[in-house]
């Protein structure tokens, strides 16, 4: 109850309109109990139809060969790694949301924890697809995982930064997985209490482990939360520290940066918010959720679009600084005439980059557009584009033109199987996200209680007259009510 | 005591029924483990027996459909081993390579009883063991699939096969009081001579017609002129100091460019100790490989050849250059000075099909001494006979009907001749017509029979490239096919008893003087006559006439120029797909002809000006290119246009060998046939056309280059060129240059240790390097394609190519620098570039499987089926040398039915060509055929360096450097590259390395990678190297550094 004072009352309250627990569970848990709606239904259908164009797509590069896309002999990575790094990076904020603001004690995480934290998890299970579709014989993609075997001292090379990703997105994968888990299994334990059929009982009962919301399993809860956010922080700078290593340790101008891993990490926060922008402003409206997901919520998080873009445009501009200042001739060819040359081959899409990603979300320096539904919707599309373009001109612009000008690439642009991979993963990410808030509850119905009477709009002018209170009042209030 | 019995309790001590059936038991007490129902594990439905038979057979059921085996091919052993055969060892047979008029001896590896592999023969003093690219691709011609399988009859589009004695009795029908004319290309097999005397004989009234595609009529016209003779003498490039040639293109495709080239390789090699070079200076019209390679260029418009001529004779003669001006003059004057200054030691050529042209050439050449010194006459190159006007005349006699039966080998004139489609007339009009060439092509198939002779593999002969010096052919395979050896056709005809074989047999015996001396021959592939060298009286009485025959002439904006390409030559190996794969030189296009434009043409006619880099930009990044209409001759055609610097403002280049309609699946319909630009000029026919109208049209072409970016952009990094001039005065340049680039990092002399924090490896033992003079390198092409039959390099197709995708291990790069818009300041390099297995791969950290590592040889090695295809090690190559299998291009994959014939992805015919089991027995089986989704590059020919290993060993001493060579090495008609072992201070790479240490330098050497391939920089005769701004004073160089840029 410590907690409980320092809740400001300048502080906009988290959960509006007049809400008690059962009212809560209520508006959460209700989806799932009714029958999905026509736009749920529309949506789904859609998701699955690019999913398995998708999955064409992907037979049709096993079965015919990497020739499918349009890569060639200068640029081995085109769609396929950018679009990897684009979904890793997507993977980001639900982690950052889940593990480190809980750690940090920020009360808005838990309005949109549960679902960013899903979208971690689809977006990773996206973010993997193309690791291992892209490669040439992905019958044999089992050689990257270091198992004994009977060829001999043959083992996988600890050097590759590829197979540092192999680690570094099975384990962010795992513990993301296990710490959503964790955290829906009081939620599930509702839903098995509320549910009238047979079926959702006993489906429910199996997901919510036994849970009976005793003492003793919220206090093991607790920790476990805490162990699994301890875990998670520091995975949330590996990921991406480890994406970045795939370039950063090559020998490729352009790709060859130690900027990269803090470059990386703040990019990838920043489409990870985004895209929780962009999902958010859809549910709330769609499942009626505007009193748990309000204009606090994505205001809060436009703040750290517009931080993290900055970020990321400081890492841009030092970047093309060094490239000038240093003496690496090559490098500063790549930026030079690669990217910062408009009128060259591939010179729209920095522009495209700097404009969507560092430009744009100044934006949001102006609390009106902060707080502005479509403002916002539009500049998380565009921001998802930018990060796209980022990925796009990292690793296409820097290899199409490298050291040898006899090696130098023609234009490269996708095949219609390459671009149904893409598609294909937004089948997946989709599929997954209807299947979720139909069978899920979209909002961490437990955690949503635990901060409503400090910061529910019904509450909070209650407790207004706290600030003002010395603590020995306070603690004396306390203990004489309960 | 044994009946002492000890009980553990009373139970057991009485035996009670319970006990027993306890006893029996494995565990005596129930188990605690309860099953799902409520039963114990031993009445559970599945067992724990059960458990692991499923366990076991799921985990084999699941690896069994993983490994996804192929099936297997069972290969059927010897039951009688021939005796001096062993399966997996290659044999050598010494044979000749006969393409045309041209000879080379080579030598053939025969594995198993495939010829596999074609190498210059080094005991021959005529090639000195050169080989061109179609040398090395004639091997795949022996298992093409277009070849004609046995003799038939035509009528129409439809043949008949017919057994070779109904073929005989047929065609003797038809012969018979006929008056035949026999059409084969020039013909200096001494055997083969006496065969066709025989022939003739035979058949009264009939004569023997020596047709060459590409002729030289006007040299055999003007040598009879001047000399004499109707002849052509042989060249030695060699003993010039000065070569000048006039649009002759020497090294490429000019009468013995293999032979020229290994010559003309001595003048090159460059001795730091005594910094000396030739000096070639070139005047043409488009770009040749001989004019890329030139010191000095000058072009001019194709019909001023004559006018150059002249001029150049007169600035050597005394009385001036007429008839030119501006750079022209100047730089006929500046050669003039040079040739009189050479005198003895001078060299003029002229590609001309003119005979007045060629007559003053041989006035320039005789007025600077050169006859007897740099040219022989004691022993003419007998490569090319044939003369224009009497093929000419044969036409008009088939008309006529003076001639009324036609035996064709070996040539094509219903393709190659100007006049097609009027020999084609003619032909139909024989009483009988017989082709005795390989393949039903364009003249066979108007024919009404076909006798298919054997390939060049599989037949006995000889030939007589020049004068004295004989090279001997043996089979090295049983005949694939029902086909006879045209020889032994045309003595069967003649009613002759002997066969070719035992002809060839007796006449060598006789002429060597025993049958030890004939089998020595045989093995040693060639018999020389001491070489003598000698002059001729040269007759300048035509010279005036000539002079004044071909000044005054002018031609109209564009002119064109007809040329061969180094790849495809005259055409008749346009089924080859190693060929048509390999790029050209200078344009880098595969699967293709095109017209070759000047930039100006681009800037005036298409609009796109190469010199402002972003129209630049646009164009080369597109494979599509801009199609014009030609009006020649009143003859239109739609050709691509590909903008070459260094081509003169109106010229057009058009290369001959397309536009093939019967030449098989992979080479028809390969372009557009540009023969029909020929024109008769009364004496010869002639290659250029004075005037071509022209029109853009709004269509694209796309033609698929291997390398779009024309210019290495100032990276010396990259590329180091210095002018002798330059090196005279300061030896250490290069070392300089290289010292500042690596200064940060321990400067020369530490840099290997201080450019990285790691340790350093020391290398015991062999280590394996090569050594790659760019200064004899001319850019040929050979070892790509010696690289592509050694190592099984697949084919991918036009299709593929204008993806980006070839697979070619070893390739060349070419840039050129200078001002595209003055073709004489047009500079052009080429540098080969393979795997550098360099010590500190980038690739090789990269690989998350490990598949690329590093051999304790030095060799960076692929383990294809280790690699899972993440292409990592392709994006971190900096040279850009590792080729991924985007498709199925081997038919080797474990996939069925996965190669696509439309939609994305799909492949040529040409790649089912060469997947066709007949074409398959071309492929080294020493060399893994590569599945598709695996990275493959270089391997430094590792199969030769273990069977070299293996050899020393088995014969108990060191290795050397006889032992190994790598398949680039042996083809390099110029001797370019060196491979050996670098620790060995004796091998040649460890001296060329040593003594050429001013030179010495590693592409791209300051991001220490350390390779083991290097380079010598190339030294050119010039006046400064375009575009080098550090070896060069004032503004000037910045000019052309800009210059450079946009080339």
């Amino acid at each position: 109850m410590a907690a409980f004072k320092y809740e400001s009352h300048v502080r906009e309250p988290l959960v509006e309109g007049k809400k008690d627990y059962h009212q809560v569970t209520e508006d959460i848990v209700r989806p799932i109990e009714s029958s999905p709606s026509k736009l749920w239904w529309v949506g789904f259908i859609i998701s699955v139809i690019l999913l398995l164009f998708g999955v064409y797509s992907i037979y049709r590069e096993v079965t015919y060969g990497v020739g499918e896309w349009n890569l060639n002999k200068t640029i081995g990575w085109g769609w396929d790694i950018t679009n990897f790094v684009w979904w890793v990076g997507i993977g980001h904020a639900g982690t950052l949301i889940s593990a480190i603001l809980l750690l940090f004690r920020q009360g808005w995480r838990t309005g949109v924890n549960r679902a960013a934290e899903a979208m971690t998890i689809f977006a990773v299970m996206c973010a993997g697809q193309f690791p291992i579709w892209h490669m040439g014989r992905v019958w044999m993609a089992f050689f990257v995982l270091p198992y004994p075997n009977t060829r001999g001292p043959l083992w996988v090379n600890f050097n590759s930064p590829l197979l540092w990703d192999v680690f570094a997105i099975s384990t962010y994968f795992t513990v993301s997985l296990l710490f959503w888990y964790s955290g829906l299994i009081p939620d599930l334990a509702t839903v098995r209490d509320r549910a009238k059929l047979k079926w959702r009982k006993k489906m429910y009962g199996v997901l919510a482990f036994g849970w009976t919301g005793s003492t003793k399993h919220w206090q093991r809860h607790e920790s476990l939360s805490l162990v699994l956010a301890g875990m998670s922080t520091p995975l949330v700078l590996s990921v991406h520290t480890v994406v970045s290593f795939d370039f950063a340790t090559s020998v490729i101008p352009g790709w060859h940066t130690t900027i990269f891993p803090p470059y990386f990490v703040a990019g990838a926060i920043f489409s990870g918010f985004a895209m929780v922008q962009t999902l958010l402003l859809i549910t709330r409206k769609v499942l009626k959720l505007e009193e748990y997901i309000t204009l606090e919520h994505i205001e809060v998080m436009n703040k750290v679009i517009v931080l993290t873009g900055s970020i990321v445009g400081i890492a841009y501009l030092t970047e093309l600084f060094i490239s000038w200042y240093g003496q690496n001739k090559f490098e500063g060819w790549a930026f030079m005439h690669n990217r910062l040359d408009l009128f060259s081959p591939y010179g729209w899409s920095y522009y495209l980059m700097m404009g969507c990603n560092v430009l744009s979300p100044q934006i949001f320096w102006f609390r009106k557009m902060r707080r502005n539904l479509f403002v916002t919707f539009f500049m998380s599309i565009l921001v998802n584009i930018g990060m796209w373009f980022e990925r796009f001109v990292i690793i296409v612009t820097s290899i199409y033109r490298d050291y040898l000008p006899s090696s130098w690439s023609t234009y490269y642009t996708p095949t219609i199987y390459e671009i149904g991979f893409y598609v294909g993963t937004f089948g997946l990410f989709f599929t997954c996200y209807f299947l979720f808030s139909k069978f899920f509850p979209v909002i961490a119905v437990a955690e949503i209680k635990h901060i409503l009477k400090k910061s529910g709009e019904a509450y909070k002018p209650a407790n207004e007259k706290v600030e003002t209170e010395s603590t020995e009042e306070f603690y004396h209030q306390v203990s004489h009510h309960h | 005591m044994a009946k002492k019995k000890y009980w553990q309790s009373f139970t057991e001590l009485n035996q009670t029924e319970t006990h027993q059936k306890l006893a029996a038991n494995e565990f005596r007490e129930e188990l605690p483990v309860v099953s799902g129902e409520g039963k114990g594990i031993e009445n559970a439905s599945a067992s724990r027996r059960d458990f692991l038979k499923y366990l076991g057979f799921s985990t084999a059921a699941a690896m069994a459909a993983a490994s996804c085996e192929t099936p297997v091919k069972k290969a059927i052993p010897y039951l009688n081993k021939p005796q001096n055969l062993v399966p997996g060892v290659a044999d050598y047979y010494a044979t000749t390579y006969v393409s045309g008029g041209e000879a080379i001896p080579v030598v053939a590896k025969v594995r198993d009883g495939r010829p596999i592999k074609l190498e210059g023969n080094t005991l021959s003093t005529y090639s000195k063991g050169g080989t061109s690219a179609r040398v090395q691709a004639a091997v795949l011609d022996l298992y093409d699939t277009a070849r004609l399988r046995t003799p038939v009859s035509i009528s129409g589009d439809a043949s008949t096969a017919l057994a070779i004695d109904a073929a005989d009795k047929a065609i003797l029908e038809g012969l018979k009081d006929a008056k035949v004319a026999l059409v084969t290309p020039s013909i200096s097999s001494p055997t083969t001579k006496l065969v066709i005397a025989e022939f003739l004989a035979k058949y009264p009234g009939s004569r023997h017609v020596q047709f060459d595609a590409v002729s030289y009529s006007s040299l055999l016209l003007a040598n009879e002129a001047s000399f004499g003779k109707k002849a052509i003498p042989s060249y030695h490039f060699e003993n010039a100091k000065v070569i000048v040639s006039l649009s002759a293109d020497f090294l490429g495709t000019w009468l013995s460019p293999v032979t020229f080239a290994k010559q003309y390789a001595a003048g090159r090699k460059f001795d730091q100790k005594n910094p000396e070079l030739s000096l070639h200076v070139q005047f043409e019209s488009a770009l040749s490989l001989t004019g890329s390679n030139a010191d000095k260029r000058y072009t001019h418009a194709p019909s001023a050849e004559g006018t150059v001529a002249a001029a150049l004779l007169g600035a050597v003669s005394g009385t001036g250059a007429t008839g030119v001006e501006g750079a022209l003059k100047k730089g006929i004057e500046a050669t003039a000075e040079a040739l009189k200054a050479a005198a003895g030691k001078a060299l003029v050529v002229s590609g001309s099909t003119d005979p007045n042209v060629q007559i003053i050439v041989n006035a320039i050449n005789n007025a600077v001494g050169a006859y007897g010194t740099t040219i022989n006459w004691a022993a003419p190159l007998q490569v090319a006979q044939g003369i224009d006007s009497e093929f000419e005349t044969l036409v008009a006699d088939l008309n006529s009907g003076a001639v009324n039966a036609v035996v064709i080998y070996g040539v094509n004139p219903a393709y190659e001749y100007y006049n097609a489609a009027g020999f084609a007339a003619a032909l139909k009009k024989a009483k009988i017509s017989v082709s005795l060439s390989e393949r039903l092509d364009e003249t066979a198939s108007l024919c009404k029979y076909a006798v298919p002779s054997h390939h060049f593999l599989e037949s006995w002969g000889d030939a007589e490239p020049k004068a004295g010096s004989y090279t001997l052919m043996q089979p090295t395979i049983n005949p694939l096919f029902k086909t006879r050896q045209f020889q032994d056709s045309l003595l069967v005809w003649a009613g002759s008893a002997n066969t070719y074989e035992s002809l060839f047999k007796s006449t060598w015996t006789s002429k060597l003087g025993s049958a030890d001396a004939y089998m020595k021959a045989l093995q040693d592939g060639v018999v020389e006559a001491p070489a003598t060298v000698a002059g001729a009286a040269f007759n300048g009485a035509g010279v005036a006439a000539a002079v004044s025959a071909v000044s005054g002439k002018k031609g109209g904006k564009y002119e064109l120029v007809v040329y061969q390409k180094v790849s495809l030559g005259d055409g008749k190996q346009a089924n080859n797909p190693w060929l048509q794969e390999l790029p050209d030189p200078i344009t880098k296009a595969t699967w293709d002809n095109y017209a070759i434009v000047s930039p100006q043409f681009g800037k005036e006619v298409l609009k796109i000006d190469i010199a402002d880099s972003r129209q630049a930009d646009k164009y080369e990044v597109f494979m599509k290119k801009p199609v014009v209409k030609f009006t020649i001759n009143k003859k239109e055609i739609e050709l691509p246009v590909l903008i070459v610097p260094g081509v003169h403002a109106g010229t057009i280049a058009i290369a001959v060998g397309y536009g093939r309609t019967k030449a098989g699946k992979a080479g028809n319909e390969v372009g557009k046939n540009a023969y029909q630009f020929l024109t008769y000029s009364g004496s010869t026919v002639s290659w250029t056309v004075s005037d071509v109208a022209i029109a853009k049209t709004e269509t694209w072409y796309e033609v698929a280059q291997t390398q779009t970016h024309s210019s290495y952009e100032g990276r010396h990094e990259v590329i180091k060129e210095v002018t002798l001039k330059d090196f005279k005065a300061n030896p250490e340049l290069i070392r300089e240059e290289r010292n500042a680039e690596l200064k940060n990092y321990g400067g020369l002399d530490n840099y290997e240790r201080d450019g990285s924090p790691y340790p350093l490896h020391d290398r015991p033992g062999i280590k394996w390097g090569m050594s790659i003079d760019l200064n004899s390198c001319i850019g040929c092409g050979a070892c790509s394609v010696a690289c592509t039959a050694e190592n099984n390099i697949p084919v991918v197709g036009k299709s593929e190519v204008l993806r980006f995708h070839e697979m070619h291990w070893m390739r060349i790069d070419r840039y050129f620098s200078g001002n595209p818009y003055d073709a004489d300041s047009v500079q052009t390099i080429y540098q080969p570039m393979l795997c550098q297995h360099c010590d500190n791969a980038p690739c090789e950290n990269v690989c998350p499987v490990a598949a690329t590592n590093h051999s304790s040889e030095g060799i960076n090695q692929m383990t294809y089926n280790r690699c899972i295809g993440t292409r990592y090690c392709a994006n971190n190559c900096p040279y850009k040398v590792r080729r991924f299998n985007w498709l199925d291009y081997t038919g080797a994959d474990s996939f069925k039915d996965n190669q696509l014939t439309e939609g994305v992805g799909k492949l040529d015919p040409a790649v089912f060509q060469m997947n066709d089991d007949l074409t398959r027995m071309v492929l080294n089986p020493d060399v893994t055929v590569r599945s598709r989704g695996v990275i493959e590059k270089c391997s430094f020919c590792v199969q030769r360096t273990q069977e070299g290993k293996l050899k020393a060993k088995k014969e108990g001493r060191v290795l050397e450097d006889t032992d190994v060579k790598s398949a680039c090495q042996q083809a390099c008609p110029t001797d370019a590259i060196v491979f050996g072992n670098a620790n060995n201070p004796e091998s040649e790479i460890s001296k060329v390395r040593k003594s050429n240490s001013q030179r010495y330098f590693a592409a791209l050497e300051q991001i220490h990678v350390l390779p083991s391939v290097t380079y010598l920089a190339k030294v050119r005769n010039a006046e400064h190297i375009a575009g080098h701004a550090e070896h060069e004073g004032g503004a000037e160089h910045a000019e052309a550094k800009h210059e450079e840029k946009h080339a």
